[in-house]
């Protein structure tokens, strides 16, 4: 019997494949049985998100309405092509690595053997055996229809418990491939930085073909603890990329995300943060460049529920030829969340008269000791510069192209680690080298 | 080296800048163009350097031989010819020595030569830094960014020495600057004088010239050149002011 036929409440029509699809894994624990259920239960009431919802209004999800992209079934491993997609990333580190194909963990083209004590990362399958008390505590009830829908479905995805005190001298590296066959791959992964511990990590996405990435991070950050997570994504042209962060912070912690969105036919970076701690830090960074007709989304949420926290904001996106952009950015300082310092700035640059950028910033304050701004703009690239550096002899190919770099450098800059930031800034130059700026 | 001829020009609401201007600039000479505010000194410069915005109705400049409109604004650098900035633009994002390589290697490549390295490079600007006492934390600045009115002029004449121009237009380079900087920034000029280069100095006071000494000094006067003589006119001028030069065009062509 399938899912379908057991609910005894009306079923969203695009729901309906998903739930035909689902099968129970018989090797798996029951309790993620039950979640698995539950969560399908869930999405089946919930259904896809329409432009109705606030934080779905800028991205087109007809196609995925129109034509299932049902979970990946098992790969037979690596392949030749994504031995070569992961070459073609040149990752900086010699580090660990942790590879996922189409959703799957990959143990030959992973490097997981030299792991600093104190340090648990592996597989979230691996995870689910070995460790699954941490797994479950950690991983909320997922309200939103993907998530819901990756509960349901994730095949896999990475685990990293960094214990107190430790510190991590080489930053880590996650890499997401995919061989792109008409199919989605559901990724589930959790960071849990211990007191006072230090890490960064680098998760990549890269892919051929057409298919649906549906990844949900969970961080979780306890008392003093601080974390880097340089995302970078390089999907397919065919690719629908949409991804979730869900993180915490306890006092004193100091979380710092860089989304590079580089490459994919649509992408949506979701980033919700909650200061659960006093004096915590959070700073969120995004960059963009889109062209062609991608469209990319960058939506973040940052609830400030106790006093003394402090959110930084940088986003800057480029769009040309028939390209959209959109920027949504809430940030919330609950009534008690006095002294909290909270600034965003969204700055973007149209590149050609099709292009289309929006930018929604938002402020929910409660408090009234609170120090919060905002600040947001689109505009054109500057003439006065342009001519100054073709005064120089630059040509204006060149030129242009330095302007737009110059212009989206900075929020990569904050990144401190200077291989994960050397590295994103070759990858930024590479992307626009394609740019008809 | 330059020639101009009966050179009109106007902005694009239609004001007429230049009337007519006619200057010729030999290899190797030291011109400097004197004029009062709203004379047509910037609007020249920028006309010679191809900035957007201004349209040329009449007359025809020739740079070494060739029609200088013939040639987009960085093709004309690339050919040799220097404005330096009045106000230097700020470049968000692009490092000062990134730009300055790009610039030198796009001319390089122009003329056939191979392009410097990082290293390369970095030999080059350590001689023209030391010349023009700029410190090493500049060039790792973005350009212009964050600098004073004083640097900027000075990364100005800073860039001039590393490109190396054929013919340099320097306009209104002193405005701003005090003693010091002056005499750095006319260090940088001398430094660069040579048989094969030519410089124009677009300057409203003769303390420049005080550091730099001309061959020629030019009064231009409501879009034209109505004066012009040895560097002797810059100390009149100085003593009688711009206006006598206005009441008086007919004693002023001969």
């Amino acid at each position: 019997m399938t899912m379908s036929a057991v609910l005894d409440f009306p079923v969203k029509p695009e729901a309906r494949p998903y739930l035909d699809a689902f099968d129970k894994i018989a090797s798996e624990p029951e309790w993620l049985t039950r979640e698995r259920q539950r969560a399908l239960t869930r999405f089946a009431e919930l259904g896809f998100p329409t432009r109705k919802s606030e934080s779905w209004r800028y991205l087109d999800l007809q196609p995925l309405q129109q034509k299932p992209l049902l979970p990946a079934e098992p790969n037979a491993g690596a392949q030749d092509s994504t031995r070569a997609q992961l070459a073609a990333l040149q990752l900086p580190g010699s580090g660990p690595r942790l590879v996922l194909v189409d959703g799957r963990f990959s143990p030959e083209l992973s490097r997981l053997g030299d792991l600093p004590n104190g340090v648990w990362f592996s597989s979230t399958q691996n995870a689910i055996a070995e460790r699954g008390g941490l797994f479950r505590e950690l991983t909320d009830d997922a309200a939103h229809p993907f998530a819901a829908l990756n509960t349901a479905f994730f095949s896999d995805g990475f685990v990293l418990d960094i214990g107190a005190g430790v510190t991590l001298a080489q930053p880590l590296e996650i890499v997401h491939l995919a061989s792109g066959h008409d199919a989605s791959y559901h990724t589930r992964s959790l960071i849990h930085a211990g007191e006072r511990s230090r890490a960064t990590v680098l998760e990549a996405y890269a892919g051929a073909g057409h298919y649906w990435r549906n990844d949900v991070v969970t961080v979780r950050l306890d008392t003093g603890a601080e974390l880097t997570r340089a995302v970078l994504v390089e999907e397919a042209v065919q690719a629908l990329h949409l991804a979730e962060l869900d993180a915490k912070l306890g006092a004193d912690a100091r979380f710092s995300e860089l989304a590079l969105l580089l490459g994919g036919g649509t992408v949506r970076h979701e980033a919700r943060v909650t200061v659960a701690g006093e004096r915590a830090q959070c700073r969120l960074d995004g960059a963009f460049v889109v062209d062609r007709a991608e469209e990319v989304n960058i939506v973040t949420n940052v609830d400030h529920r106790v006093p003394h926290g402090e959110t930084r904001e940088l986003f800057k996106g480029v769009a040309a030829d028939r390209a959209h952009g959109a920027f949504q950015g809430k940030i919330i300082v609950r009534e008690h969340a006095q002294k909290v310092d909270a600034h965003q700035l969204s700055r973007n640059l149209i590149l050609g008269g099709r292009a289309v950028i929006d930018t929604k910033p938002e402020l929910e304050i409660y408090a009234d000791d609170v120090k919060c701004s905002h600040g947001a703009s689109v505009g054109e690239l500057d003439e006065t510069a342009l001519f100054y550096l073709r005064s120089r002899g630059i040509p204006d190919a060149e030129a242009r192209h330095m302007l737009v770099e110059g212009f989206l450098r900075d929020p990569v800059e904050e990144i401190a680690d200077p291989r994960v930031r050397d590295y994103l800034l070759r990858r930024l130059t590479r992307r626009l080298e394609g740019l008809e700026a | 080296m330059l020639e101009i001829k009966n050179l009109h020009s106007r902005l694009e609401d239609g004001r007429e800048i230049l009337k007519g201007v006619d200057l010729s600039v030999g290899d190797g000479e030291v011109h400097a163009i004197m004029g009062p505010n709203g004379s047509g000194k910037s609007t020249l410069a920028a006309v010679l350097a191809g900035r957007e915005g201004y349209e040329v109705t009449e007359g025809s400049v020739t740079y070494r031989g060739r029609d200088l409109f013939a040639m987009s604004a960085d093709e004309r650098a690339r050919e040799g010819v220097f404005l330096a900035f009045q106000y230097p633009v700020e470049i968000q994002g692009v490092n000062n020595m990134y730009f300055l390589r790009a610039a030198l290697n796009a001319q390089r490549r122009h003329r056939g030569e191979p392009e410097l390295d990082a290293g390369q490079f970095l030999r080059v600007v350590r001689q023209k830094l030391k010349l023009l006492d700029i410190g090493d934390d500049l060039l790792q600045r973005a350009v212009n960014v964050g600098f004073s009115g004083g640097e900027k002029k000075r990364n100005e004449v800073f860039q001039m020495a590393v490109l190396e121009p054929r013919l340099a237009i320097l306009d209104e380079t002193d405005s701003g600057l005090d003693i010091d900087a002056l005499r750095v920034v006319a260090r940088g000029v001398n430094g660069l004088r040579a048989p094969d280069r030519s410089i124009v100095l677009i300057t409203h006071y003769k303390r420049l010239l005080d550091y730099i000494e001309p061959d020629h000094v030019h009064v231009l006067q409501d879009g034209r050149i109505v004066q012009s003589a040895d560097k002797e006119l810059a100390a009149e001028l100085e003593r009688r002011g711009y206006g006598t030069f206005g009441e008086q065009p007919e004693a002023a062509a001969q």
